[in-house]
């Protein structure tokens, strides 16, 4: 018997006004996979990966994260589901409040689980992502786009994840710095077992990082 | 729209003012025509049916209305003659003040403006933001003061030839003055510095071309505000006409409302506030024709203002003396009458001299601080929350907002004054009602930039619940620029709130707040003038405070990206 897909996505479709941007898309992904959705830019890539993360709600389809639909549920009832998939978007300084240090904005996620994080729990994250814990004192705009880029995958780590839906995350870097996080997400896939949903339009780093590459053109999938 | 919504809305107000003060004007009416009746059941019921208040508040109401609407104001109580003609009269006088007003102001802001034209100077600086400080009522005091008294160049008082429009028209015209030239001489070298004037310079163009362009180019953006000095003027033309007994319509407002004469009053504030949205409507059209009829209003916003900066040493002056002035007197007791002592000059056991009833100025002063201050903090804390609540009500806030705007605080004053009798609360609601609009529009500018922000995004993907993006990250991000702002105005709203008591809308006697303080000191300026200097000085330092803090704390913000990017208008409640 096949095991039950971490994140299935059936007839997914995402309208803004008469537009459709998001045209009965349907893909599964398993635990610890990767899945690259590659195409250009206005194909409705990242309102998939809005949609997923019921971030913006699809107007219709079914979203099912660890066996379970989401798209019946109410913000409330997504809030406990939440921190189990978490998204690392494009703008490295968009995901964090400006007015926050990189050490509270690490903590946040324990903290709205009623947790207390210790400093060293923080550094340990900030560690993982290959930032010096000396970084925790600074706020987003002391630091450069990779910096940030990775303080916004401590936050993401921080709430213990199954899935993270990659938004663009290298696009904004320059490629010296693309390398160093990739290298970073491989690591960390292979250490925790995580599964990645990665939105991207760069082919050449979508065939290096994923397990499976699906092509959507104009809201539909057209290749997989 | 909301204008003339609001325009019927206060004149209903108005209307209704007997109700809502809970007062019988019966008793006043009837004390103002004879002084010898006794205020039996009858005479009252008497005058009751005379004035028509058996009938119910909306009867009295529509048949003004319905009177308004035939050209007929009805009959003053008091005086008991027809409210009309009075209105007329008091209007002519004002048109002619206002537009006497009107010239010094151009001939000012022109003044202030050529320097930036001719010379490239990089703004008007502090002294025009200066000028547009100081409120009408104290420039009016310093100038009677001055020109009347000490040089007697110029009549003090009264409406009989040009000569006496003068100086009435100096302390109307010249904030007003101050406010437009700075506003244009800001934002030119922002225009000057755009790539067609050097494109234009490159191809040989004149000097003189340029600058008629650049102003063009200046202009139409900032009519809206020309309206908001208009505005003004209607409201600082009461204080105005007040101190020198001119007969125009602001005095005749504040009589009335002084009198509870509601006809009069009715009639006065209504044009007061025609006039006002008059003036509006023509700086509304003047702007569309400088436009011409393709722009819209985005397509020519005006480069960012450039920050005046200012050096710390200034505001910090200005507060130290204004501190040490208020410390010393608070040592001193404001209520201690030597009548021997009356008005007498300056001396080691008075160093401000004392007044009219022998008490001491400097005590005065000081201990008139707390009262002015405090309740311009109360009243500017009052302001922040209201404008934190509606700022995430943007649509409330705009609405309410417009209608504030039309309403020089001194005409709400008047209102208020009228339903709950004058006295400090009152002044600090008035001011209170107009202070609050700028500081929620900043408000809900800030809420609707962080709403929009993707960090909220990413707080609802760690599962945060709306409180808590609210309280943590919304709020912080709101309430820190718009508290700091509404500290930049206290020292405006402290003026405003003086003005009132300058006009005994505010504090009553023996309280020693400085607008009272001023006010009081005016019967007996020629001969203690240092009376009425020394709370004059105080509250120009207050205004010096206000613009150069103000300056200050923008010069100092500016570089650093956000929230240095909303020029935050330095703080003006004219009266």
């Amino acid at each position: 018997m096949r095991t039950i897909p971490l994140l299935d996505v059936r007839d997914l479709v995402v309208r803004y006004g008469a537009v459709t941007a998001v045209d009965h898309v349907s893909f599964s992904l398993d635990a610890g996979e990767t899945l690259a959705i590659e195409g250009p830019s206005g194909c409705g890539k990242s309102s998939t990966a809005m949609a997923v993360l019921q971030l913006r709600r699809p107007d219709s389809g079914e979203v099912r994260f660890e066996g379970r639909e989401l798209t019946g549920l109410t913000e409330p009832g997504l809030r406990p589901l939440r921190p189990r998939m978490q998204p690392v978007f494009q703008d490295p300084y968009g995901s964090l409040s400006p007015r926050q240090r990189i050490r509270d904005a690490v903590a946040e996620p324990l903290r709205l689980q009623g947790l207390r994080p210790t400093a060293g729990q923080v550094a340990a994250l900030l560690d993982r992502v290959g930032l010096d814990p000396s970084y925790g004192d600074r706020r987003p705009h002391e630091l450069s786009g990779g910096q940030c880029q990775r303080a916004g995958i401590a936050r993401a780590l921080a709430s213990n994840p199954r899935l993270l839906v990659l938004d663009e995350p290298v696009s904004a870097l320059d490629p010296s710095v693309r390398a160093g996080i990739l290298n970073l997400l491989a690591d960390l896939r292979d250490e925790l077992g995580l599964a990645y949903l990665f939105i991207c339009h760069d082919r050449a780093v979508v065939r290096h990082f994923a397990d499976r590459v699906v092509e959507m053109r104009d809201g539909r999938i057209t290749s997989r | 729209m909301t204008r003339i919504a609001g325009l019927a809305s206060v004149v209903a107000a108005v209307g209704l003012l007997p109700w809502l003060s809970g007062k019988d004007p019966a008793l006043t009416v009837l004390r103002a025509r004879s002084a010898e009746q006794e205020p039996t059941k009858e005479a009252l019921d008497a005058v009751r049916r005379d004035l028509g208040l058996d009938a119910g508040p909306l009867s009295l109401l529509g048949s003004w209305a319905s009177g308004l609407v035939r050209g007929d104001l009805g009959v003053s109580w008091v005086p008991g003659t027809e409210v009309l003609p009075s209105v007329a009269a008091g209007v002519q006088v004002s048109l002619a003040l206002m537009g006497a007003a009107f010239g010094v102001a151009l001939v000012l802001s022109c003044a202030l403006v050529a320097p930036v034209l001719v010379r490239g100077r990089r703004s008007a600086g502090a002294f025009a933001a200066m000028l547009a400080a100081v409120p009408e009522f104290l420039l009016a005091t310093v100038a009677l003061l001055v020109c009347g008294v000490w040089l007697g160049w110029l009549p003090t008082s009264g409406w009989q030839g040009p000569q006496y429009m003068v100086l009435p028209a100096l302390a109307l015209g010249v904030p007003a003055g101050g406010l437009l030239g700075r506003l244009v001489a800001d934002a030119l070298p922002g225009v000057l510095d755009e790539r067609w004037v050097e494109l234009w310079r490159g191809a040989g163009v004149s000097r003189r071309l340029i600058a008629g362009a650049a102003l063009k180019r200046v202009l139409p953006p900032l009519v809206p505000q020309f309206g908001m000095v208009a505005v003004g003027l209607t409201g600082g033309a009461v204080a105005v006409e007040t101190v020198f007994a001119v007969p125009g319509i602001g005095r005749t407002a504040l009589g009335a409302a002084k009198s509870q004469d509601l006809p009069l009053l009715q009639g006065a504030v209504l044009a007061l506030l025609t006039l006002g949205l008059v003036m509006g409507a023509l700086a509304a059209f003047t702007r569309r024709r400088l436009l011409g009829p393709a722009l819209r209003d985005a397509s020519l916003a005006l480069p960012p203002a450039r920050p005046v900066r200012t050096h710390p040493a200034i505001p910090l002056t200005l507060f130290t003396l204004l501190a040490v002035a208020i410390g010393w007197g608070l040592l001193r007791d404001p209520y201690a009458v030597h009548t021997a002592d009356r008005l007498a000059a300056p001396s080691w056991s008075h160093p401000l001299g004392t007044d009219g009833l022998g008490r001491d100025v400097l005590a005065r002063l000081g201990h008139g601080a707390a009262p002015t201050v405090g309740t311009a903090a109360a009243v500017c804390l009052l302001s922040l929350l209201v404008a934190l609540a509606l700022g995430f009500l943007p649509g409330v806030a705009a609405g309410a907002a417009d209608i504030a705007n039309a309403l020089p605080p001194v005409i709400v004053g008047i209102l208020i004054a009228a339903v709950a009798g004058p006295g400090t609360g009152g002044a600090a609601l008035a001011v209170a009602l107009i202070s609050w609009p700028p500081l929620a529009a900043h408000a809900a500018a800030l809420v609707q930039e962080v709403r929009a922000s993707s960090f909220l995004l990413a707080q609802r993907a760690i599962g945060a619940p709306p409180w808590w993006i609210l309280t943590r990250h919304v709020l912080p991000s709101v309430a820190a620029p718009v508290a700091r702002h509404a500290l930049l105005r206290l020292p405006g709203i402290a003026l405003a709130l003086a003005s009132l008591g300058f006009l005994g809308l505010g504090a009553q006697p023996p309280a020693p707040e400085w607008g009272l303080l001023l006010d009081e000191s005016r019967a007996y300026v020629e001969r203690a003038p240092w009376a009425a200097l020394a709370p004059a000085v105080a509250l120009a330092l207050l205004a010096g405070l206000a613009v150069s803090g103000a300056a200050y704390a923008q010069g100092r913000r500016a570089p650093r990206t956000g929230e240095g990017r909303k020029v935050t208008p330095v703080a003006r409640v004219g009266v």
